[in-house]
């Protein structure tokens, strides 16, 4: 069976493009603010030169394919991860209007809930990380993050 | 100094325990969660320790700043994050050891090598420190390079089987560190058009992201963090593993004593902090090890020297701070203007002027560390007992509680959107084994080595003969050859053996 490597491009892909950015964004720039990127670029280039020619030499040989399969298995997990991924993207998107509290509340019932918990867990859980969350951060150690309905009612 | 004037020093700090005890807890609590930093806690309650008199203000910030470095383990061990990055190195034995159902013994070697370590290392301070507050004098740009060049070396010695992806990922980790203004003339570089990235990649997100946010993203593939037989052993969790645990602890004892004194040198220099000296410690352990083969797999060693030396580090960081008026690292930056404001004047005067603060800043560590070990060891037993959570629960409160910890050392919101793509890159990074250890330490020592190598040239006007022309450096230079040939001369007798066998 042959070994599916695709997903084992995709670190040297972005490696690659970031130190292609890097080598753009210093070319203008006096040679101590480069020596260091360019000699850590040079490196990072030549070691994924190496690792596509040996993947390209296995892809020759027949043994491996571009599959992608290493970063989706086991399947039953994924929807569950893109799920708690998108959950993030959504707090930290409306934490500025809802505010730590409602949002670690909503959220995270909506992250426990695409996990697959149900019952008083699904609703005991986010109401007890949200006053933990609240009594730490914005109580105790009153940090600068947005505060929201739920902040403003108890100030 | 007298031994009247020290037995007086201590005792006056044992009657400080109703200020030292609270900050250990504090300082538990604020390490435990990745983001939080000792500088930060600190910062924010400011106007507590300003009003206070001195003594009691050095007394609160030594044990909490103790208490952090020790506590930034504990999840490392139980869940694989950090809680700060001097942490990070204790994840590649101690996580394994969770996984093995060994998770109390692992914390209690966390906790004994922390504080004997750090205990070891204050008293030693306090009978050497005429002598050391000299040392930070002769590390100097060029030998720092080298220090930092054992750190990099252990981004090849926890490779494995696959040194190439191992490369790959401290290659990437480094580039990304170098994110950010120059040293010299303050230009940005990769920015992406982020002022948020002008000061270079933010640590806390990266750590966060790489270890935390990954990690729970992969956990979600299995009920438990732990197989059936892990779940047993933390379900009937009894005194008897805490037990072994100090066992293990006295049967290691040089290796805390020594480890601990790695990050003790380290710790002189200004600048240099925790990260880097568990990393060496590490490192070094492994290379003078009689099994390095088994490191990573979850042996006491493993936890054992990143955990001695970043604690070793505590007292290292107070010295130049004390001594020479140079902070060793932001959190001693604190403490130095706390001491200002109240009128110390901080360089070799400080000595013959208020020994009872520049000693007894010294002894109030030494005490915070005795506190500590009966304060935080009982605790083991019922810490471990978090690897029995199912991951359905512990993944989504990981990302969230986090996510928000990562908006905490600077306050921006942009450092929660990092932590979400280290998270990802850390995710296939972890899938496709590149090893996201590799990466944060290219992130964590990137700009250090820049620093110092710039600095070097700087000095230099380019030549890089520089690195080579210190006495101490090149002694430095000497034992990372040792350090890399060793394992290259062990491979071959073994091989050779072998062969004639």
């Amino acid at each position: 069976m042959k070994s599916p490597l695709g997903a084992d491009l995709v670190i040297p892909a972005l490696a690659l493009g970031f130190a292609a950015y890097f080598f753009v964004s210093i070319a203008d720039l006096a040679w101590e603010a480069k020596a260091n990127g360019v000699m850590i670029g040079g490196v990072l280039v030549l070691l994924v030169a190496i690792q596509v020619a040996k993947i390209v030499i296995q892809l020759a040989r027949g043994r491996a394919s571009l599959g992608f399969e290493a970063l989706w298995a086991p399947r039953d997990a994924l929807a569950k991860r893109i799920g708690l991924v998108g959950v993030t993207i959504a707090f930290i998107a409306t934490l500025k209007w809802l505010g730590l509290t409602l949002g670690m509340l909503l959220a995270l019932f909506a992250a426990l809930w695409i996990m697959g918990a149900r019952g008083k867990a699904l609703l005991l859980i986010p109401i007890a990380v949200a006053a933990a969350v609240y009594l730490l951060f914005v109580m105790l150690l009153q940090s600068d993050i947005p505060h929201g309905p739920i902040e403003k009612l108890l100030s | 100094m007298t031994w009247d004037f020290l037995l007086g020093q201590f005792a006056a700090q044992f009657g400080l325990w109703w200020v030292i005890i609270p900050a250990i807890l504090l300082g538990i609590v604020v390490g435990i969660l990745p983001g939080f930093s000792p500088q930060n806690t600190l910062i924010m309650l400011l106007p507590l320790t300003l009003a206070v008199p001195v003594e009691q203000a050095m007394a609160f910030m030594i044990a909490l700043y103790c208490a952090n470095h020790l506590a930034g383990g504990i999840p490392a061990i139980l869940i694989k994050i950090p809680g700060s990055g001097g942490a990070a190195a204790t994840t590649l034995d101690g996580y394994p050891m969770t996984q093995k159902g060994q998770a109390q013994q692992a914390l209690v070697l966390c906790f004994t090598a922390s504080v004997f370590g750090g205990l070891i290392t204050t008293l030693a301070t306090i009978a050497l420190l005429p002598w050391l507050s000299q040392i930070g004098l002769y590390l100097r740009s060029v030998e720092m390079v080298v220090v930092m060049l054992f750190g990099l070396t252990l981004i090849a010695v926890i490779a494995g089987k696959d040194t190439l992806k191992a490369l790959i990922g401290g290659f990437f980790g480094l580039l990304v560190g170098v994110i950010g203004t120059d040293h010299i003339y303050n230009t940005p570089r990769a920015t992406f058009g982020f002022l948020e990235l002008y000061d270079g990649v933010p640590l806390v997100p990266a750590l966060i992201g790489l270890f935390a946010i990954s990690e729970a993203l992969v956990m979600i593939e299995e009920k438990m963090i732990v197989d059936q037989a892990g779940r047993e052993r933390a379900m009937h969790a009894r005194w008897a593993d805490t037990v072994e645990g100090l066992r293990l602890s006295v049967q290691k004892w040089w290796h805390i004593v020594w480890t601990s004194f790695v990050g003790l040198f380290i710790g002189l220099t200004p600048g240099a902090g925790a990260s880097i000296a568990a990393f060496v410690a590490y490192q070094q352990s492994r290379l003078w090890s009689k099994h390095p083969e088994r490191y990573g797999t979850g042996i006491p060693e493993g936890v054992i020297a990143p955990e001695a030396a970043n604690n070793g580090v505590t007292s290292g960081t107070l010295v130049p701070t004390l001594a020479l008026g140079v902070p060793g690292g932001s959190t001693a930056a604190v403490m130095m203007i706390v001491l200002q404001y109240h009128g110390m004047v901080m360089g070799p005067r400080l000595f013959a002027t208020n020994p009872e603060v520049a000693y007894g800043v010294f002894v109030s560590m030494a005490v915070a560390y005795i506190f500590m070990i009966f304060t935080i060891l009982p605790l083991a037993r019922y810490m471990s007992r978090v690897v029995l959570i199912e991951t359905t629960y512990l993944a989504p409160i990981i990302v969230l509680v986090t996510i928000v910890a990562a908006f905490g050392e600077r306050q921006y919101l942009f450092d929660m959107s990092l932590a979400l793509v280290f998270g990802v890159i850390g995710y296939i990074a972890h899938k496709t084994n590149y090893h996201v250890t590799a990466i944060l330490i290219g992130i964590l020592l990137g700009p250090l080595f820049e620093q110092y190598l710039v600095r070097a040239l700087r000095i230099s006007q380019g030549d890089v003969t520089v690195l080579f022309s210190s006495t101490i450096g090149n002694v430095l230079w000497g034992l990372l050859v040792l350090s890399l040939a060793l394992p290259l001369w062990r491979g071959y007798r073994q091989a050779r053996r072998q062969t004639v066998v």
